[in-house]
């Protein structure tokens, strides 16, 4: 190592001591490498021996986290998932250790714990799902959106395309809550589309449908499942469901037979089943009274005079029971007081337009007395029902 | 022929090494001021290694940097692995309030430091970062193997069972240990001797840190406190090398895991002024109580330093067995969780305070370890717990809590360790992130000017003090006023002729001004200062009408101007009787004249 100096004369005594010079330079820095290679290999063992110490720490600490994790103790997690990091720094244990202290309610410390998290992965949609959950909880409408968008959009591991899904109805239920019923029904429409054709997961969403009074669309999913070979019985509960919610109880009236007589509906809660058979009895009642056009026309004179009488009878015992309707109902009672007073089944046959007309008033009797008189019973609740949307009762 | 010492055999114990191993200096031995110039007597060796090797030196002086970057760093690796096995061995791997073992551990691993201090290792007592200095100023560079081991094992005890001390104090030892050991087994220049203590320290506080930049920024700014470009090639491969070899062991990622950080608006930056008031503040609290409770424990009888650290790991354990395990040891995973905003503002105060003390009493009890990671740490706490405060009421003004812990650690960084510029750096390297800068800027001087103003002594000073050194002081070199030709420089009260003029007339012209000399100017834009005796021996030999061209020597005027050091004038006056001080835009224009009168006046403080 020792540098030649060229333009030095030197005596024969000085360039020997100048060798040994460079000699020992070269021995001291050889030495310098041996003795830097030992410590390396002596650092490196002990580095390894350390560091397979520290993952069994690690692994062990992690699975204690995410025991008390499963176990609902979140507190218990924390400690555990953080001595799990401090062995085995990992992305996943540190996605655990956030979701720990988000179930802790420290919402502040987990927010900020996957905002660092998300720094490193942006498009992560554990992360923005995580993020998403807490902004909801702290009530931050705009950001939880944002951030369930990007879950949605970002990306996943394992099967993606069910992770969306469920995000994308967690979502839903989000703005459920919040009473977005518009973006609600958007997302569901989507959700709706993309599903598999797995007739659990498209009752799943036909039943979100319903809670985001989209009872129509619900109703399609439902009938599609109810297509099925292998139709769940909740495809029928819930396409005769919304049958009968819409008004359209002929739909109504098989898909919850369909329902009662499903092999499963013996497992069914009472309470359900009793619900089952009341809307059935309801929509067979319905369908019993309802004028049909497709009924003889002797029939539906029948079925019309009797509309007639349980009608009158109706708001007359309206006017009585509550004279302060009476002046309320008077263009009610003057368009009775139109209709012939008697009427026999072969003269209404001969009269269809006064068929409507009796049909008519019939409907607007119920709905009028309904606000003065309260709601009615036997067969005026199901003539009510038959105003709400008479053309849909028979409607297949 | 010369004779060479073997490679790697122990060197002669210097009288540095008994003083060392003493633990303390004697007042006569210290010498002041940086960088002591190569003295002017050379052994026999040294001329002969300068004739017939004279670049030697230089070259193995880069060459032996890279050696001791990846030596230091080896041994600051395999220090770190020994920190955390005793901590796993001694407190558990995962220590929380009410273990007994948090009691006692700190304790008995005092006693057995003291010991181990007492007995065997003395000069592991103290600040790593003032025993380097020390080495680099008084012992020719010299740090005895047995202090480094010492340093090394005692520290791992120490702050593997708890004890409120950082590692990068002792690994800044340790690194400038290695680099005396390899330097004087090479036979180099006494100079470079010296700066290899340094050099190391820089390697061993690089891979500390895993940020090179504030390891040489922090030698630079508190060891060496000037730097040359040799000097600086030699810190960079030294930390660089170190810092190589930590990462491949232990990663890429920095010490900590920074969170998303922004300055999100620019009146955010009130909010970081007030963090820097509360630092500024905080500092020379921590730095005083340090200074009252140091030298009183130091000053107990010789068998109390036994029990010392022990009391002092009790006091620590306690405060750890009670609820605030978090401040045992080096605690760099709780600065993390701070910088996640992972503490309310009450736990952060209340962390700040306990630390405060627990570091207190863990390093005046004498206990081997280090203040940077206790300062990173009380820092991160203090910032943490103003921005959790600000946030709480003041949500609109404030960024993230993290973001408030980070700059806090630079703050308490700037005011208690009085090294600013290190302490924006080591912000900013460690948390990777630029757009942090501006508030830690702020901040950071706030800090650093109230502490200043409130604790006119640095810490390392004090200590420097306690220990009967007389070190410089890098912080009173840089605020130290250097006088300069401006402070001295004249009006033109001398003739000012052309070098074409006759003597005669320059004769006439020096009479007439009673003046004692005259400046020349020549054709070439030079000047020259000719005294009147110059001028009469010339006259005695040459014509009247010759010109007074004649009658100068080759030599010039040097060429001042009026911003240079005073000293940079002193040594022409000799030869010239006065110095024309010159314009740097224009030297043939003068903008005064200096004579040793002047400067002298200067010097008494009469400019």
């Amino acid at each position: 190592m020792a540098t030649l100096n060229a333009g030095t004369v030197l005596t024969p005594e000085e360039r020997l001591a100048r060798r040994r010079l460079i000699l020992r330079d070269a021995a001291s820095l050889l030495t310098l490498f041996l003795i830097t290679v030992v410590i390396f290999l002596l650092t490196l063992l002990l580095y390894r021996s350390f560091e397979n110490h520290r993952q069994t720490l690690g692994l062990r600490w992690k699975a204690r986290g995410e025991a008390a994790l499963q176990a609902g103790n979140p507190v218990q997690a924390i400690d555990a998932l953080r001595s799990a990091l401090a062995y085995t720094p990992d992305r996943q244990t540190e996605i655990e250790l956030a979701m720990a202290l988000a179930q802790a309610g420290k919402t502040v410390e987990a927010t900020a714990y996957f905002n660092t998290l998300l720094e490193s992965a942006p498009g992560d949609g554990v992360i923005n799902l995580q993020l998403a959950r807490l902004a909801a909880k702290k009530g931050d409408e705009p950001l939880a959106i944002h951030r369930y968008q990007a879950a949605l959009d970002g990306t996943w591991e394992g099967n993606g395309y069910d992770r969306r899904r469920e995000v994308r109805l967690e979502l839903v239920n989000y703005l459920l809550s919040r009473k977005e019923y518009n973006s609600a029904r958007t997302q569901l429409l989507i959700a709706a589309s993309n599903a598999p054709d797995d007739p659990q997961i498209k009752d799943q969403i036909a039943a979100t449908m319903e809670k985001a009074q989209d009872p129509t669309d619900a109703l399609s999913l439902y009938r599609a499942v109810s297509a099925r070979r292998d139709a769940p019985l909740a495809a029928f509960e819930g396409a005769g469901r919304t049958a009968f919610n819409l008004g359209l109880y002929r739909v109504a009236n098989a898909y919850l037979s369909r329902a009662l007589s499903h092999p499963g509906a013996a497992a069914l809660p009472p309470a359900e089943r009793a619900a089952d058979q009341y809307m059935v009895d309801t929509a067979s009642h319905i369908l019993l009274l309802y004028p049909d056009l497709n009924l003889p026309a002797r029939s539906r004179a029948e079925r019309i005079l009797y509309i007639r009488k349980v009608a009158r009878d109706r708001l007359s015992a309206c006017t009585t029971s509550n004279p302060a309707a009476a002046p309320k109902l008077s263009a009610i009672v003057s368009r009775w007081d139109q209709i012939p007073s008697v009427l026999t089944v072969p003269q209404l046959e001969q009269q269809p337009d006064l068929e409507n007309s009796i049909l008519q008033l019939a409907w607007d009797t119920e709905t009028g007395t309904v606000q003065y008189c309260g709601p009615p019973s036997g067969d005026d609740a199901l003539l009510l029902r038959i105003a709400q949307n008479p053309g849909a009762v028979e409607q297949e | 022929m010369p004779d060479f010492p073997t490679p790697f055999t122990s060197a002669p114990a210097a009288a540095g090494d008994r003083i060392a191993a003493a633990g303390t200096v004697p007042p006569e031995v210290a010498v002041a001021g940086p960088l002591r110039p190569e003295p002017p007597q050379r052994s026999p060796l040294a001329a002969t290694l300068d004739r017939i090797a004279p670049t030697r030196d230089e070259r193995l002086f880069l060459v032996l940097s890279i050696f001791i970057g990846i030596l230091s760093g080896l041994l600051v690796v395999a220090f770190r692995i020994a920190i955390e096995w005793i901590q796993i061995l001694t407190l558990g791997s995962a220590p929380h309030p009410g273990q007994f073992r948090l009691l006692i551990v700190p304790g008995i691993a005092g006693l057995v430091v003291a010991a181990l201090v007492v007995w065997f290792f003395p000069a592991a007592r103290g600040s790593g970062v003032n025993q380097t200095k020390a080495a680099l100023y008084v012992y020719d560079g010299y740090i005895s193997f047995r202090t480094v081991i010492g340093k090394f094992i005692t520290s791992a005890i120490a702050l593997g069972s708890g004890h409120s001390l950082g590692p990068e104090d002792p690994s800044l030892q340790i690194g400038a240990g290695v680099a005396s050991i390899i330097a004087r087994n090479l036979r180099l220049s006494r100079r470079r001797l010296r700066m290899f203590a340094p050099i190391g320290a820089a390697a061993g506080l690089a891979a500390a840190f895993n940020a090179p930049i504030s390891a040489i920024l922090f030698v630079i700014e508190e060891v060496i406190g000037s730097w040359s470009a040799a000097v600086l090639g030699s810190l960079v491969l030294a930390a660089v090398s170190s810092v190589v070899v930590v990462r491949l062991f232990m990663g890429t990622e920095p010490i900590f895991r920074i969170p998303s950080i922004e300055l999100r608006d620019p009146r955010e930056l009130m909010a970081y002024a007030v963090l820097g008031l509360f630092g500024g503040l905080l500092a020379p609290v921590f730095s005083a109580t340090l200074g009252f409770l140091r030298p009183r424990l130091r000053a107990m009888p010789r068998w109390s330093h036994f029990a010392q650290p022990a009391i002092a790991g009790l006091m620590v354990g306690a405060i750890g067995y009670f609820g605030f395990p978090q401040v045992m040891g080096v605690g760099y995973d709780v600065i993390d969780q701070a910088l996640h905003a992972q503490f309310i503002w009450q736990v952060l105060i209340a962390l700040t305070f306990l630390k405060l003390l627990a570091t207190t009493v863990s390093f005046s009890s004498g206990t081997p370890g280090g203040m940077f990671a206790p300062t990173l740490f009380i820092g991160a706490m203090l910032g943490g717990a103003v921005g959790a405060f600000e946030q709480h009421f003041f949500p609109h003004l404030t960024g993230t809590v993290g973001a408030y812990s980070l700059v806090g650690m630079g703050v308490l960084f700037a005011g208690f360790l009085r090294v600013p510029l290190t302490s924006v750096f080591m912000v900013l390297e460690i948390s990777g992130n630029y757009s942090i800068i501006i508030p830690v800027i702020l901040a950071n001087t706030i800090a650093f000017l109230i502490s200043r103003s409130l604790q006119p002594v640095g810490i390392f000073e004090v200590f420097t003090r306690q220990d009967g050194l007389d070190l410089p002081s890098m912080e009173e070199l840089r605020e130290e006023s250097v006088l300069h030709i401006e402070d001295a420089i004249q009006s033109l009260n001398v003739p000012i002729v052309r070098d074409s003029d006759s003597i005669q007339s320059v004769n006439e012209a020096m009479a007439r001004e009673h003046a004692t000399a005259c400046l020349v100017r020549l054709g070439d834009g030079s000047w020259y200062a000719l005294s009147a005796e110059e001028l009469t021996s010339a006259s005695a030999t040459l014509t009247p009408e010759a010109l007074v061209h004649r009658a100068l020597k080759p030599d010039r005027t040097p060429h001042l101007f009026p911003d240079l050091p005073l000293d940079a004038a002193l040594h022409y006056f000799p030869r010239w009787p006065v110095l024309p001080i010159m314009n740097r835009a224009s030297r043939e224009t003068l903008e005064g004249i200096l004579t040793l009168d002047d400067v002298l006046r200067c010097y008494r403080g009469g400019a």
